[in-house]
């Protein structure tokens, strides 16, 4: 498809993971060039670990099997390497340790979080003689972070990346700026999830 | 006793291949075993052995008895230890390897950064996304996930990428993104949605991303000015050709590979129509405008439409019914050949097109939008119009009458128009009711500084009003008044403040004008079909329209016209029941019966089918 001779144009990587009731969870990997469009897109089959793995994995099951299982797998599969890859599921971050790809974690938006909570806890809450009563989610279950995250003021302070990796926070000041202006961070990985949704329809 | 002598192997050889090595018979795993340390793994079975603790007791006599010698009375047992098997539950945490399912897609050519205008601002999401589905049809699961993977189409224009004179309605993007991915696809939205656009913004991004490479649109003749500057307007990047002038330059026009987007007329096809099949002229998109164009399958022009080989078929069209379902079906053996016959029902019908057609009304889209509101003149004729109307009617009716099986269609067709036109004006005073109310409309419309439009079948009748309303300098535009002079018509209609009125023929001026800075719209006589009516309404009440527009609807009462305004009725329930899937009766259009009903004539042995399409 390339000419030969033609310069490689930056690619990013956006990688996430599904959770589905019935059939566990699905790993999504799409390269993007660097005006959003599409070059490769990966997905696995469902991954959904047993009783045992739970217990015996306890609080670590989370990040092994959404980043050093899925992660990884989906980072290495790609034939195309990306400058920088993200994920919006904190989990995944722990394929950093096992790929080279710089990788970083698109934390929600304050604003946007807050508003979804008020959201969820205004609508569909019971009444009682009248009175509203106050809904509040449960509490977090307590999660192992395997990975230490730092938080870049750059990006309007919405990126974080492992702690260990320092020279992340480097390539992704660097990197980020190549698309900064055509991509926006939250939007592809609603196509991810179309895209795994679409899949998993395509190959009943 | 040593504890450690309870517990060994029986089997050594293959302990030791499972455990360890033996150390003094002792594996080194159990107390006191000299381990050094190593973990060794238990063994899986345990053997016991049952050792004699049997006491043998030798009494020892003393003195002071003297007794003999005798064994003490002491009974043993030997007691087996027995250390019951523990099962052992093997966990295996195995890794195996993730199936993952690959799609690679085209590298598409990039368009230049640089060359394009960096926005402004700082960039922000938009806060719409309109992305691209995968029609039905497209099976491949990489195909599917090809468009589904794609941007936001609003994150094109966020980012400068595509550059547009006003940023589009949402449903606009809409209409794009299901053109976008459709090779059959017509896009009926009600008139003056933009309709046009959104055909030119798909292409443009096809083109761009090099999914097409030559486009071609086919307009009635009236309108390839209006696309030659929709194009200029909408895509200013694409070079446009048109397809015009002797047959020579035509054909080299035809032929030129560098210009991507050529635009043609339905009339000047039926003269190229050899060139097609000589030159091999294929096109990666065939869009036609005013598509009811073709609604008549055995027509020339129909035939010389779906003759042009292409890869792509796009249909534009406010009205995809006009009569009946028949013209649906018309228009899609031009999209789809066989998907659509004509002894299908409406209902069927419905289903079959769901995924092609893209229908959108005004009311539903466009709340913003300022209201269209009906005001229906329904008007006495003047004493010398009555006397003329039915004399011709009784002359009318007695003649047909009395022609017995010579009658035809035709027949009744010449009378419809004679009175229609008595409707109008009296022929021999030149009375005239609704000349006379709109008159008085015009006069405050022009007091106002507002903009009306006249509708008439007739150029004679336009002509009749010019000479009545000449004080507000009106202007003409209908099949009398040259191409190229049209254009100036409406430019100056349009800038000039001095121009309140413009006569315009339903034929000339129904279809593609852009007409919004009009306040007011007057149907002076009515049309055979509803949806021309519309057709010329909504060249008015459109984007960008500024205000409310007024369309007075002229109907004399008691007469033909008031008859004719109850088939359209009929008419336009017919459309809503085909794209709301619901069924209709099979013949809904305006059959031969129902025009000889119109004077009470009976239609019998002349057959029931057929229909007149006045358009």
């Amino acid at each position: 498809m390339k000419p030969s001779g033609q310069k490689s144009l930056p690619a990013i990587g956006f990688l996430t993971v599904t959770r589905d009731a019935e059939h566990g969870l699905f790993g999504g990997y799409l390269v993007l060039n660097h005006l959003g469009r599409p070059m490769e897109f990966h997905c696995t089959a469902p991954v959904r670990p047993n009783r045992a793995q739970e217990i015996l994995y306890g609080p670590t099951l989370e990040p092994y099997l959404y980043g050093e299982r899925i992660g990884q797998t989906l980072l290495r599969k790609a034939s195309l390497s990306p400058v920088l890859a993200v994920t919006d599921v904190e989990p995944v971050m722990a394929a950093r340790v096992f790929v080279s790809v710089p990788l970083a974690l698109v934390a929600r938006r304050p604003a946007l979080a807050e508003a979804g909570s008020a959201a969820l806890a205004d609508v569909g809450s019971p009444t009682l003689l009248g009175q509203r009563l106050r809904r509040d989610p449960p509490h977090p279950a307590p999660r192992a972070r395997t990975i230490r995250l730092t938080s870049l003021d750059a990006c309007g302070g919405c990126l974080a990346v492992a702690a260990d990796y320092p020279g992340d926070v480097e390539c992704v000041r660097r990197c980020w700026p190549l698309f900064a202006e055509q991509i926006d961070l939250e939007e592809p990985f609603g196509r991810i999830r179309d895209a795994i949704e679409e899949a998993r329809n395509g190959v009943r | 006793m040593p504890l450690k002598r309870l517990v060994t192997a029986s089997d050594e050889g293959a302990a030791t291949a499972k455990r360890g090595p033996m150390i003094d018979g002792l594996w080194q795993c159990l107390p006191g075993g000299g381990g050094g340390g190593e973990h060794v793994p238990p063994p899986e079975t345990l053997q016991t052995f049952s050792l004699d603790l049997t006491f043998h007791v030798r009494p020892l006599a003393f003195s002071v008895t003297d007794s003999p010698p005798r064994a003490a009375d002491a009974d043993s047992a030997g007691a087996p230890l027995q250390v019951p098997v523990p099962k052992v539950v093997s966990i295996r945490v195995a890794e195996p390897a993730i199936p993952v399912r690959t799609y690679a897609f085209p590298e598409l050519p990039d368009v230049s950064r640089d060359a394009l205008p960096k926005p402004k601002n700082a960039w922000s999401p938009p806060a719409r996304r309109t992305r691209i589905a995968p029609p039905g049809d497209v099976i491949k699961l990489q195909d599917r996930l090809y468009y589904l993977l794609q941007p936001p189409l609003e994150s094109l224009v966020a980012s400068g990428r595509l550059t547009f004179p006003f940023e589009p309605f949402s449903f606009q993007f809409q209409g794009v993104a299901f053109l976008y991915p459709r090779f059959a696809a017509i896009l009926a939205d009600e008139m003056g949605l933009g309709k046009t656009m959104q055909a030119i913004t798909a292409a443009r991004l096809m083109l761009r991303n090099g999914e097409l490479r030559s486009v071609l649109l086919i307009c009635p003749k009236p309108l390839v000015t209006n696309w030659k500057r929709e194009f200029h307007l909408w895509a200013p990047e694409l070079p446009v050709g048109v397809i015009e002038g002797e047959q020579h330059r035509r054909r080299w026009q035809w032929q030129q590979p560098q210009v991507p987007v050529k635009i043609a007329n339905y009339e000047l096809l039926l003269r190229d129509a050899e060139l097609f099949g000589r030159h091999g002229l294929h096109f990666d998109l065939v869009v036609l405008d005013e598509a009811q164009r073709i609604k008549n399958r055995s027509s020339s022009t129909s035939q010389v439409v779906r003759s042009i080989s292409r890869t792509r078929s796009w249909a534009l069209t406010g009205t995809p019914i006009e009569n009946s379902p028949e013209d649906l079906v018309a228009i899609f053996e031009f999209l789809m050949p066989g998907v659509l016959s004509s002894d299908m029902r409406a209902r069927r019908i419905g289903r079959t097109v769901s995924d092609y057609v893209l229908r959108r009304t005004k009311d539903a889209v466009l709340s913003d939008l300022p209201p269209k509101l009906y005001r229906d003149a329904e008007l006495d004729l003047t004493p010398e119009q009555w006397t003329a109307y039915r004399a011709a009617e009784e002359q009318g009716v007695v003649r047909l009458a009395g022609m017995g099986q010579e009658l035809t269609i035709q027949h009744v067709f010449e009378l419809i128009l004679r009175l229609k036109q008595i409707c109008n004006f009296d022929p021999a005073t030149g009375a005239s009711s609704k000349m006379e109310r709109l008159e008085a409309d015009i006069e405050e419309v022009a007091a106002s500084g507002k903009k009306a439009i006249v509708f008439s079948q007739w150029v004679e009748t336009l002509i009749t009003m010019r000479q009545r309303l000449a004080s507000y300098r009106p202007l003409e535009y209908h099949g009398r008044i040259s191409m190229r002079q049209r254009e100036a018509t409406i430019a100056e209609f349009r800038d000039s403040p001095s121009h309140h009125v413009l006569l315009m023929s339903y034929g000339a001026g129904s279809v593609g004008l852009n007409l919004q800075f009009c306040g007011y719209v007057f149907l002076f006589d009515r049309w055979w079909n509803p949806a021309v009516e519309d057709q010329a309404i909504n060249r008015v009440h459109r984007i960008g329209v500024e205000g409310p527009v007024t369309v007075t609807r002229m109907l004399t009462l008691g007469t033909i016209e008031e008859r004719i305004n109850q088939v359209l009725e009929e008419k336009r329930e017919l459309f809503a029941s085909v794209f709301s899937a619901t069924d209709c009766p099979a013949n809904l259009g305006l059959t031969q019966q129902e025009i000889f009903g119109l004077f009470n004539l009976a239609a019998a042995g002349r057959g029931g089918s057929h229909r007149r399409d006045a358009a």
